[in-house]
């Protein structure tokens, strides 16, 4: 497993205490695991999702994720309702930890209360908690 | 006593590789490699890989009362035991067996092998070798009966997957004499020089080895017990032979879902404290011609023949890689029903099979449709107070999920552990 230093920690998204990340691109909010997570959890081999239409709040389960080794629950960093799912990851689950930020994007939602996404952690203050849980 | 744990004669070289250790039967062992357990999984299919299983505990028991010790603790009956004709255990071959107590529940499941007239050699679970020892000794009635736990003084690993017997060609004095006829569950040679074997197998330097044709992946392959000091240097060898083959080495998670899709229970998970019958393994129990009886009398077996509030085991397979996580996990005949007909015992997920029009192909499958790429299947096994049949659908849930899964008498497909050894070798 990675060292909290080799970590691919991205600045222009936001993390949460549940190694979701979420980036905002105007009205929609894009929602994944970050490399902690998919480091974790080793291959991943199904992902859980929700349908288009799905509400969900903050830190709602909104699915699961599914590892050779372990399945996690994935939690909405913040809330909304879901306007499209990555649907590649059906065929292709391994794109989470190969592209974690990228290809492997698994929720979009139109968020309830764009402040919310403030409240959740810039790459500092999320590589301050990593390394206090170490 | 001592709750410090155990550690194989590889220990160190799994660390330096960054295995991820965790406990298992009182030793640390890897668990997985950085490949990762999908990567393990497969190239056992395809390829081939190294599993460190020097946890396993080695008991021997010499004398001419072993015989018949072995007769009244060991399920199978070792005067009909191998093959289609039931022919008797001869040296040189092993057979699969448990050890079971007079309710007729396993103590431990094993590998009994034949190394020569009044000498056997009984390869039980990690932490076993105490237990099994004390049966042993506890039942023996005969005066000249030694019983040794050899466990500390040898190493033990398994070379598993098709490529098997090019990476041991390498290894091996002589290989192609040694390879040529090694039926499965078969072995040839001795850890120990001074036990005299028709055929003694030897590393290229000259060391001894105990070699068989045996494993616990359902793979084509062997497992090799070699005398503790050669341990690290026969792991090397082995490893630096097939390195350019794709053979890596595997931890035992890997070895799990790989057993898991085999259809081989995990001792004290899939058999255990309970009646042994009405599961997939009952062919390790010495039934007569008719199956009305048994054709030798040993412990258990009238417990077994009464069948007293017997519960049943399958193999299930499920339609996608999802596990259900076995604590506390019940089993239903379907999604409405509120009443649980059981339990799961093992839940796995074979990486290397899929689904296509229905049938479930492994990546070795000859007949395999073009660029079949396999997602995984959830498989394991269950207990549940009701008979099943095959295609049965049933539902497993725990506290996160429901999946489908049905009843099954075989889950990975085109398994190679019991291809004659000739196709093998080319």
């Amino acid at each position: 497993m990675k060292e909290i230093n080799e970590l691919e920690l991205p600045e222009d998204v936001r993390y949460s205490k549940d190694h979701e990340w979420a980036k905002s691109d105007g009205e929609t909010i894009r929602i994944g695991v970050d490399d902690y997570a998919q480091d974790q959890l080793g291959d991943i081999v199904f992902v859980e999702m929700p349908e288009v239409g799905d509400k969900f709040g903050k830190d709602d389960v909104f699915g699961s994720i599914e590892s050779v080794k372990a399945v996690a629950d994935l939690f909405m960093p913040v809330g909304g309702e879901v306007t499209a799912i990555n649907t590649d990851l059906e065929d292709a689950p391994e794109l989470v930890n190969q592209s974690p930020y990228g290809d492997g994007w698994m929720i979009e939602i139109k968020v309830d209360n764009s402040s919310d996404l403030e409240d959740l952690m810039t790459k500092e203050a999320y590589l301050a908690v990593l390394q206090g849980s170490e | 006593m001592t709750t410090e744990s155990k550690k194989t004669p590889l220990y160190d070289w799994h660390t330096a590789q960054g295995a991820n250790m965790a406990l298992f039967g009182g030793y640390t062992m890897p668990l997985w490699y950085p490949a990762g357990i999908k990567t393990e999984h497969l190239s056992v299919i395809t390829h081939a890989g190294i599993f460190d299983t020097s946890h396993m505990a080695v008991v021997t028991i010499t004398g001419s009362g072993a015989f018949s010790l072995l007769q009244k603790c060991f399920s199978k009956d070792l005067e009909a035991c191998i093959g289609q004709k039931k022919a008797p255990l001869s040296s040189g071959r092993s057979v699969y067996g448990v050890f079971l107590n007079d309710k007729g529940e396993v103590i431990d499941d094993a590998v009994l092998s034949k190394i020569a007239e009044n000498h056997y050699m009984v390869v039980v679970n990690a932490g076993m070798g105490n237990l099994i020892s004390q049966l042993l000794m506890d039942n023996n009635e005969a005066d000249d009966v030694v019983i040794i736990d050899l466990t500390d003084q040898l190493g033990k690993m398994d070379v598993q997957g098709p490529l098997s017997t090019k990476i041991l060609n390498h290894v091996i004095k002589d290989a192609d004499k040694i390879f040529n006829r090694f039926p499965y569950f078969s072995f040839k040679g001795h850890f120990d020089a001074g036990v005299p074997c028709e055929e003694p197998v030897l590393l290229n330097d000259g060391t001894p080895v105990l070699l068989s044709r045996t494993g616990y992946t359902g793979e084509f392959g062997f497992e090799i017990f070699v005398e503790k000091e050669h341990t690290v240097k026969l792991w090397e060898l082995i490893l630096d032979a097939g390195s350019s083959t794709g053979f890596i080495p595997c931890g035992l998670a890997a070895r799990d879902s790989l057993r898991a899709g085999a259809g081989l229970p995990l001792s004290h998970q899939d058999v255990g404290p309970w009646l042994f019958c009405n599961n997939p393994w009952t062919f390790v129990l010495p039934y007569n011609k008719d199956q009305s009886g048994f054709s030798k009398k040993f412990t258990g077996d009238q417990a077994l023949l009464l069948q007293e509030d017997a519960e049943f085991t399958y193999a299930f397979v499920g339609f996608d890689p999802r596990k259900i996580a076995t604590e506390d996990a019940d089993v239903y005949l379907n999604v409405d029903e509120n009443e649980s007909i059981g339990k799961i015992l093992t839940c796995a997920t074979d990486m290397a099979v899929g689904r296509h029009e229905e049938k479930i192909f492994s990546l070795a499958s000859p007949n395999r449709p073009e660029n079949f790429k396999p997602r995984g299947l959830s498989c394991g096994f269950i207990k549940v107070n009701t008979p099943l049949i095959e295609g049965q659908s049933l539902i497993i849930k725990d506290d996160r999920r429901k999946i489908k899964v049905v009843v099954t008498n075989d889950i990975r497909p085109d398994r190679t552990a019991r291809r004659p050894i000739k196709e093998m070798l080319s």
